[in-house]
C-alpha cells in the first residue's frame, strides 16, 4: 500500500514536471497556430493549393468545392471525375468553400474579389488549423501515456536509470511539436488539402486505443477508413493496443524476470490479452460503421447511391484511375504499363501492403503503437495518391519513439535526404511543366529518391527498435546474474 | 547461468565481424580517405572546367524536318524596293512633330493592310518590374500585377498576321522588329525594311503551313517590356474588362482613339487583340551600327531568364544558313578581356602540345586544339557562363522563353553605313533571305523543337558543350561534399570511450541526437538568409533615397538581425566535443543540397558558386585549433581561410571583380545595390541563390572559423 502511494506521488510529481515543461509546449503550439494564420493571410503568392505535392485527387479542396457545387445543382457529387472523397466531408466542408467559389466568379472588381476570397478562405482553413492543433494535443496525450506505461514497465524490470532522466521536453511534447512545426504539415494545412482532417482521425484512433477508450478508437478507425481507406490496416495495432496495453518491452523479459525470482517455470504469468476490450471495440466498430453508412446514404440518396460512392471513392483509390503526377511512384508506372498487365500490377502493388501486415504484427506485437507507425509509413509509401500530409503524420508519430530510437543509424543522412528531396521535387516539377527543358523522368527521379528514403527510414527504425529490445534483454539478463 | 554469460561475452566481442556489402565497404573506404578524395576530385573538377573548350563538339542539325537551305529563295527585288519605299516614308516624317509617332504607325498599318494581311494595334502600359521572391516556382501568370499605372507610360505595338493558306491556324511563327515610333533612326528603319521585305514575300507564298506574326514592337520603353506585355496578353486573356478599359480611357483622354480610325488599306484595322496559334519559334531582328568591321556580321543572342537557352537546332539553322547560304559572319558574345590574359595562352599552348603528343602516340586520339581556337573558345565559354549565371535575358527573345517558345535575337550589323542604294539593297536582300530561309525551315516542323539540346554552353557559333559533358566537371567539384560531411559526422559521433564503461552501459540512456543542435544553428542562419533576401522589398519602398543609402540600410539591418538571432539562440551550455565537426558537417550538407538545386535551376550559377563555396567549406576549421598547433601547414590554412572568407563575402567579391575589370578608381557603395536590384527585377534565381544559399553558408563558415572549441 505504501509503495503504491509513493508511486502515485511520484507519478503526480512527474505530471507536474510535465506541466512545467508544458509551458514550453503551449507556447510553441500557439506559435505554430499563429504561423499558420500568418501564412493563410498571404495565400496569393504561395499558390499552394494547386501544387501536386499538396493536392491529390483525393485531398484537393478545389475538387471538393466542385463536388459541392454539383450536389447543390441537383447532380451526383461524383458526376464527372472530379470529386472522390467522402459525402460527409462534403456536407461539413462544402458550405465553407461555396461562398468562396461563387464570389471568385461573380465579383467583378479585382480588389474587392481579392479581399473577399481571402476572407472566406480563412473560414475553410481555420477548420484545418483547428484539426492540426487537436492532432498535436492528441499526439501529446498519447505520447504521455506511452511514456508513463513504458517507464513503469522499465521500473518493474529495474532497468530505468533515474540519474539520466531527461530534464527537457518529454517525447510526447517533442512528437506533438514535430507534428505541428513540420513543414509538410504546415504546407498541407495552408494549402487547403483535406489531409489534416484525415490525419486527425488516424491520430484519434491511436489515442483512443492507447488510453483504452474503445468507443473512441472505434470511431476514429471507422472515420479514418471511411475518409482514406488505408487506415483500415490499423485495426491490428488497435486490437493489440487494447488487448495488451501500450508499448512495453518484450513479454519474454517479464517472464524471465518472474523465472529468476521464483525459479519456477510453471507459475509464469503471461501478459493477459483482454478479449473483453477487443470485443467491446468490435461491437463499437460495427455500430459506428452502420452509423456512418446510414449518414452517407442519407447524404447521397437524392442523386446517387451508396454503390456509386464506394465505386468513386474506394474504387478510385484501388484502380489508380488518375495518373496526374504526384509524389508517389504509382502514377508513372501505371502510365507506362500495358493495359492488359494493369490488373495484375494493381494486385501486386496493393498486396505489397497486405503482405507486410502479418510478419510485422508478429514481430512487433509487444509494441502496437510503433507497429501502427510502421504501417502508416508503409502505406504512405505505397499509396496510390500520396501527398505531403502522409509523411507529416508518420514523422510526427516517429517523435513518440525518440527515446527508443536514439541509436538509430543514418538519422543525419535521412534528415538531409528529406530536406533535399522536398526542395528538389518542386524544382524538377517546374523544369518539366513550366520551363519545358526537363521531362517527366526528372520529376519521377525525385519521387523514387523519396520512396528510397522512406524505405530506409522504415527499415532503420524497425531494426533500431529491435536492437533496443535486444539491449533490454541483455541488460535484464546481466541484472539477473547479480 | 554460465550459458547466458558465454552468450553475453560472445555478443560483446564477436570473433569475426560480418563483412558488409561491397557498396557499403566502398563507401567506408571513400569516407575514411575523404581528404585525398576531396583533393583529387576538386582538382579534377577545376581541370575539367578548363578542358571544356577542348571537349566542345561541332553542332549539327538534329531535326530532319528542318531541311535548311533546301529550297531556293523567292525574295525578289520588287519586295525590297517596296520595303525601301516604306522605310523612306517612315524616315521622311518630321520627327519633331508631336504626332509623328501616330503618323508612322498609320503609315506602317497602311502598308500592311495593302498587303492584305490582318493588322492590329496592341496597346500596353509599361510597368516597372516588381519584386516577386517566389516567382520562380510559380507559373508565368501568377506573379502578374495588373495594377493601374499612370497614363503617361503607354506604348502601341503594330501587329500583322498572315494566315497560312495551307493550315488550320493552330501554329505560328513570330518575327519581331523593335522600332521606336517617336525617333528617327536609320538602323531601325533598315530593320523595318528587312522585316517588311520578308513579310510581303510571305504574304504571297503558297507553302506556308504556319501563320506568320510580325510584331513591330514599340521600343520607347525598352524592347523587352513591349514584347513581354504583348506575349502576356497573347497567352493570358483578360476576361474582366477592368484592365483594358483602363488603357482605353488613357487613349481617349489623349484624343488618339486608334480603334475608331478609318481603315486606309485593303483590310480593316482591328481594334481587338488578334491571335494566331501556338508559337513554334520566334526571331527578333535588329540592325545595329558597329564601326570598324571587316564584313557584314550576324550576332546571335540566345540567353533568356535564369540561363535558359532556346533549342540548339534554332541556332544551328540560323548559323548554317548565314554561313553557307548568305555568307555572313556569325558571332556569339565573348569576353574580350580573356583574350589578353597571358596564362590562358600558355594553357592553350600546353593543351595543344599535349594533344600533339597524344596524336603522335596514337593517331586515333584527336583531341588537340589550336591555341587561338582554345583561347577564343574559353572567352566565349566564359561569356556564355556569365550571361547564364546572371539570369538576365540578353534581349527581347527572353520574354518568349517564359512561355516555352524558342526564340533568339539576330543582330545584323553592316560593314559600313550604306549610302549607295545598290549596296544597301544587297544587304537587305541577304538579311531578308536569311530570315526567309529560317522561317521556311521552321515552317517544315511537325512538332515543336525537341530533338536537340536545351541545356548547353556555346564555345563558338558552331561548337557547343552539352549538359552531359559539363555536368561531369561540376559533379567532380561537388562530389567531396557528401563524403567530407559523412566523415566529419562519423568522427563527431563516435561512441565516447567513457560509454564503454560497463557501469554506463548497463543503463538505458535517454539521449537526443547530437547533431540536432547544429541543425538548429544551420536552420536559423538560413532563416536569416531568407530575411535578408526579403529586406530589399521593404527597403526599396523608402522614397527619395540613393542606392548607397539603400545598401547601408540593408547592411545594417542584416547585421542587426544576425546579432539578434545570435543572442536569442546562443546556448548557455559549454561547448562539447565534436560540436564544430557537427556544425561543419551540416554546413557542408546544406551547401551540397543548395548547389545541387541550383545546378538544376541554373547550371552556370551553381558552377561559379561551387568554385567559391566548395573550397571555403572544405577548408574551414576553427582558427583556435590552428593557432594552437602552430606550424607551416596550419599557417597556410589560416591564410587561405581568411582570404577565401573575405572573397566569398558577396559585396567584397563583387567589388573585387569590378575593380579587376574596371580599375579600383571609382567605387560606389550603391553599385552593389544597383546590381542586385537588376537581378531581382528580372526575377533571377541567382538572387535567391546569393541570399539563401551563398550568404548563409558564408556566415556558417565564419562561425566555424571563429568557433570556440
Amino acid at each position: 500500500m505504501a509503495t503504491a502511494n509513493t508511486e502515485e506521488e511520484k507519478s503526480k510529481s512527474e505530471q507536474q514536471k510535465n506541466h512545467g515543461g508544458g509551458g514550453g509546449f503551449t507556447r510553441w503550439a500557439v506559435l505554430a497556430v499563429i504561423f499558420r494564420l500568418i501564412l493563410i493571410y498571404f495565400p496569393g503568392n504561395l499558390n499552394l493549393s494547386s501544387r501536386p505535392e499538396v493536392s491529390t485527387p483525393l485531398t484537393s479542396i478545389r475538387r471538393l468545392a466542385e463536388g459541392y457545387w454539383l450536389k447543390q445543382s441537383s447532380m451526383s457529387p461524383y458526376a464527372g471525375s472530379m470529386y472522390h472523397g467522402s459525402p460527409l466531408l462534403l456536407s461539413v466542408l462544402g458550405p465553407l468553400t461555396v461562398k468562396r467559389t461563387i464570389l471568385t466568379y461573380s465579383v467583378a472588381n479585382a480588389e474587392l474579389k481579392g479581399s473577399l476570397v481571402t476572407f472566406y478562405a480563412v473560414g475553410c482553413s481555420l477548420v484545418f488549423v483547428l484539426a492540426d492543433l487537436i492532432s498535436g494535443i492528441l499526439i501529446r496525450a498519447t505520447g504521455w501515456k506511452l511514456q508513463m506505461t513504458y517507464r513503469k514497465s522499465l521500473k518493474s524490470l529495474n532497468l530505468l536509470n533515474k540519474s539520466t532522466d531527461s530534464g527537457g521536453l518529454s517525447s510526447g511534447d517533442i512528437a506533438a511539436l514535430v507534428y505541428l512545426w513540420n513543414p509538410f504539415t504546415i504546407v498541407a494545412c495552408v494549402g487547403l488539402s483535406t489531409s489534416p482532417v484525415e490525419n486527425l482521425f488516424t491520430i484519434l484512433t491511436l489515442y483512443g486505443a492507447a488510453t483504452g477508450i474503445a468507443p473512441l478508437a472505434a470511431f476514429g478507425w471507422v472515420m479514418a477508413t471511411h475518409l482514406s481507406l488505408y487506415p483500415a490496416i490499423l485495426i491490428i495495432p488497435v486490437i493489440l493496443l487494447l488487448g495488451y496495453g501500450p508499448d512495453a518491452p518484450p513479454s519474454k523479459l517479464f517472464r524471465s524476470k518472474e523465472n529468476g525470482k521464483v525459479g519456477d517455470d510453471t507459475s509464469s504469468q503471461d501478459i493477459i490479452f483482454s478479449w473483453g476490450r477487443v470485443l467491446h471495440l468490435l461491437v463499437w466498430t460495427s455500430m459506428w460503421s452502420v452509423y456512418v453508412l446510414v449518414l452517407c446514404s442519407i447524404s447521397v440518396k437524392q442523386h446517387s447511391s451508396l454503390q456509386e460512392m464506394f465505386q468513386r471513392t474506394y474504387g478510385f483509390i484501388l484502380t489508380v484511375e488518375d495518373l496526374s503526377p504526384n509524389i508517389g511512384v504509382l502514377w508513372y508506372f501505371f502510365a507506362e504499363v500495358f493495359d492488359f498487365f494493369r490488373d495484375f500490377f494493381l494486385i501486386v502493388f496493393h498486396s505489397n501492403i497486405l503482405f507486410m501486415i502479418l510478419p510485422l504484427a508478429i514481430r512487433l506485437k509487444h509494441r502496437p503503437c510503433f507497429l501502427a507507425f510502421v504501417y502508416i509509413a508503409i502505406s504512405s509509401m505505397l499509396k496510390s495518391y500520396p501527398s505531403v500530409g502522409d509523411p507529416a503524420l508518420y514523422l510526427g508519430l516517429l517523435g513518440l519513439f525518440l527515446d527508443e530510437l536514439a541509436d538509430m543509424q543514418f538519422s543525419f543522412f535521412l534528415f538531409c535526404g528529406y530536406v533535399g528531396v522536398s526542395l528538389l521535387s518542386p524544382v524538377m516539377h517546374n523544369l518539366w511543366i513550366w520551363r519545358g527543358t526537363g521531362n517527366a523522368n526528372f520529376y519521377y527521379a525525385t519521387a523514387m529518391a523519396y520512396a528510397c528514403f522512406q524505405i530506409v527510414l522504415v527499415v532503420e527504425s524497425v531494426s533500431s527498435m529491435l536492437n533496443h529490445d535486444r539491449k533490454l534483454m541483455k541488460l535484464s539478463a546481466s541484472k539477473l546474474q547479480k | 547461468m554460465a550459458k547466458v554469460e558465454k552468450k553475453e561475452v560472445a555478443a560483446a566481442t564477436p570473433p569475426w565481424k560480418p563483412k558488409p556489402r561491397p557498396i557499403v565497404r566502398l563507401g567506408i573506404v571513400l569516407i575514411s580517405h575523404s581528404l585525398l578524395v576531396s583533393v583529387v576530385c576538386c582538382t579534377a573538377g577545376i581541370v575539367a572546367l578548363f578542358l571544356l573548350p577542348m571537349l566542345a563538339k561541332n553542332t549539327y542539325i538534329s531535326e530532319n524536318a528542318l531541311m535548311p537551305g533546301s529550297a531556293s529563295s523567292m525574295l525578289s527585288n520588287h519586295d525590297i524596293s517596296e520595303a525601301e519605299r516604306l522605310a523612306k516614308d517612315l524616315t521622311s516624317l518630321n520627327s519633331g512633330a508631336a504626332d509623328a509617332g501616330i503618323e508612322r504607325r498609320r503609315v506602317l498599318a497602311k502598308y500592311l493592310s495593302d498587303l492584305g494581311v490582318e493588322v492590329g494595334y496592341h496597346k500596353f502600359q509599361s510597368h516597372q518590374n516588381q519584386f516577386h521572391p517566389l516567382h520562380f516556382f510559380s507559373s508565368p501568370d501568377s506573379g502578374l500585377s495588373r495594377e493601374n499605372g499612370s497614363c503617361s507610360s503607354y506604348g502601341i505595338n503594330v501587329v500583322g498576321i498572315i494566315r497560312a493558306p495551307q493550315a488550320d491556324g493552330k501554329e505560328a511563327i513570330v518575327l519581331v522588329t523593335p522600332f521606336n515610333f517617336r525617333k528617327n533612326s536609320s538602323s531601325e528603319a533598315l530593320s523595318i525594311s528587312i522585316g517588311y521585305a520578308v513579310f510581303s514575300l510571305l504574304s504571297r507564298v503558297s507553302w506556308l503551313a504556319k501563320d506568320i506574326i510580325w510584331l513591330v514592337a514599340d521600343s520607347q520603353y525598352g524592347e523587352y517590356a513591349s514584347v513581354a506585355s504583348w506575349l502576356r496578353d497573347y497567352h493570358i486573356p483578360v476576361f474582366s474588362a477592368s484592365s483594358s478599359h483602363n488603357a482605353d480611357s488613357c487613349f481617349e483622354g489623349n484624343n488618339i482613339n486608334l480603334s475608331r480610325e478609318e481603315s486606309p488599306g485593303r483590310t480593316e484595322i482591328s481594334s481587338g487583340f488578334r491571335r494566331a496559334g501556338t508559337m513554334a519559334a520566334a526571331l527578333v531582328l535588329k540592325v545595329t551600327d558597329v564601326k570598324g568591321q571587316l564584313e557584314d556580321t550576324l550576332s546571335v543572342y540566345a540567353e533568356a531568364s535564369n540561363g535558359q537557352m532556346p533549342n540548339l537546332d534554332l541556332i544551328n539553322v540560323v548559323n548554317y544558313l548565314a554561313v553557307h547560304r548568305q555568307g555572313l559572319r556569325v558571332k556569339v558574345e565573348k569576353f574580350l578581356s580573356v583574350l589578353t590574359w597571358e596564362w590562358i595562352w600558355v594553357l592553350g599552348d600546353t593543351l595543344n602540345f599535349i594533344g600533339k603528343v597524344a596524336g603522335s602516340l596514337n593517331p586515333e586520339w584527336k583531341f588537340g586544339i589550336s591555341t587561338p581556337d582554345y583561347v577564343e573558345g574559353t572567352a566565349t565559354l566564359a561569356s556564355s557562363l556569365y550571361r547564364q549565371a546572371l539570369g538576365i535575358p540578353t534581349g527581347p527573345h527572353g520574354a518568349f522563353r517564359d512561355f516555352q517558345v524558342d526564340a533568339i535575337t539576330l543582330e545584323i550589323s553592316p560593314k559600313v553605313v550604306y549610302t549607295n542604294q545598290g549596296r544597301r539593297n544587297e544587304f537587305i536582300l541577304r538579311s531578308a533571305r536569311l530570315i526567309e530561309g529560317v522561317v521556311r525551315s521552321v515552317n517544315n516542323l511537325l512538332e515543336k523543337f525537341h530533338q536537340s539540346f536545351f541545356l548547353y554552353l556555346l564555345t563558338s557559333p558552331a561548337k557547343f558543350v552539352s549538359v552531359g559533358v559539363y555536368m561531369i566537371g561540376f559533379a567532380l567539384l561537388v562530389a567531396p561534399l557528401p563524403l567530407v560531411a559523412a566523415s566529419l559526422y562519423v568522427d563527431a559521433n563516435k561512441p565516447e570511450p567513457s560509454s564503454q564503461d560497463p557501469k554506463q552501459k548497463l543503463q538505458i540512456n535517454f539521449k537526443p541526437w547530437k547533431w540536432l543542435s547544429a541543425a538548429k544553428q544551420v536552420f536559423t542562419v538560413h532563416a536569416w538568409g531568407v530575411f535578408v533576401s526579403l529586406l530589399p522589398y521593404f527597403i526599396s519602398q523608402i522614397p527619395n533615397s540613393t542606392p548607397a543609402a539603400h545598401s547601408i540600410i540593408w547592411f545594417s539591418l542584416s547585421t542587426f538581425g544576425l546579432l539578434v538571432l545570435y543572442l536569442i539562440t546562443k546556448s548557455p551550455s559549454k561547448p562539447q566535443k565534436g560540436k564544430w565537426e557537427n556544425l561543419k558537417s551540416l554546413t557542408i550538407s546544406a551547401v551540397f543540397i543548395g548547389l545541387l538545386l541550383m545546378s538544376v535551376v541554373n547550371f552556370a550559377t551553381a558552377q561559379i558558386g561551387a568554385l567559391v563555396l566548395v573550397p571555403a567549406c572544405l577548408l574551414a576549421q576553427p582558427l583556435k585549433l590552428d593557432i594552437r598547433t602552430a606550424s607551416l601547414k596550419t599557417f597556410l590554412r589560416i591564410a587561405t581561410n581568411v582570404f577565401i572568407s573575405f572573397v566569398a563575402f558577396p559585396p567584397a567579391g563583387f567589388f573585387i571583380l569590378k575593380g579587376v575589370n574596371e580599375g579600383f578608381g571609382n567605387m560606389d557603395v550603391g553599385e552593389f545595390w544597383t546590381w542586385l536590384e537588376s537581378l531581382w527585377a528580372w526575377n533571377s534565381a541567382t538572387y535567391i541563390y546569393i541570399g539563401m544559399v551563398h550568404l548563409p553558408c558564408w556566415v556558417l563558415c565564419l562561425q566555424i572559423l571563429l568557433h570556440s572549441c
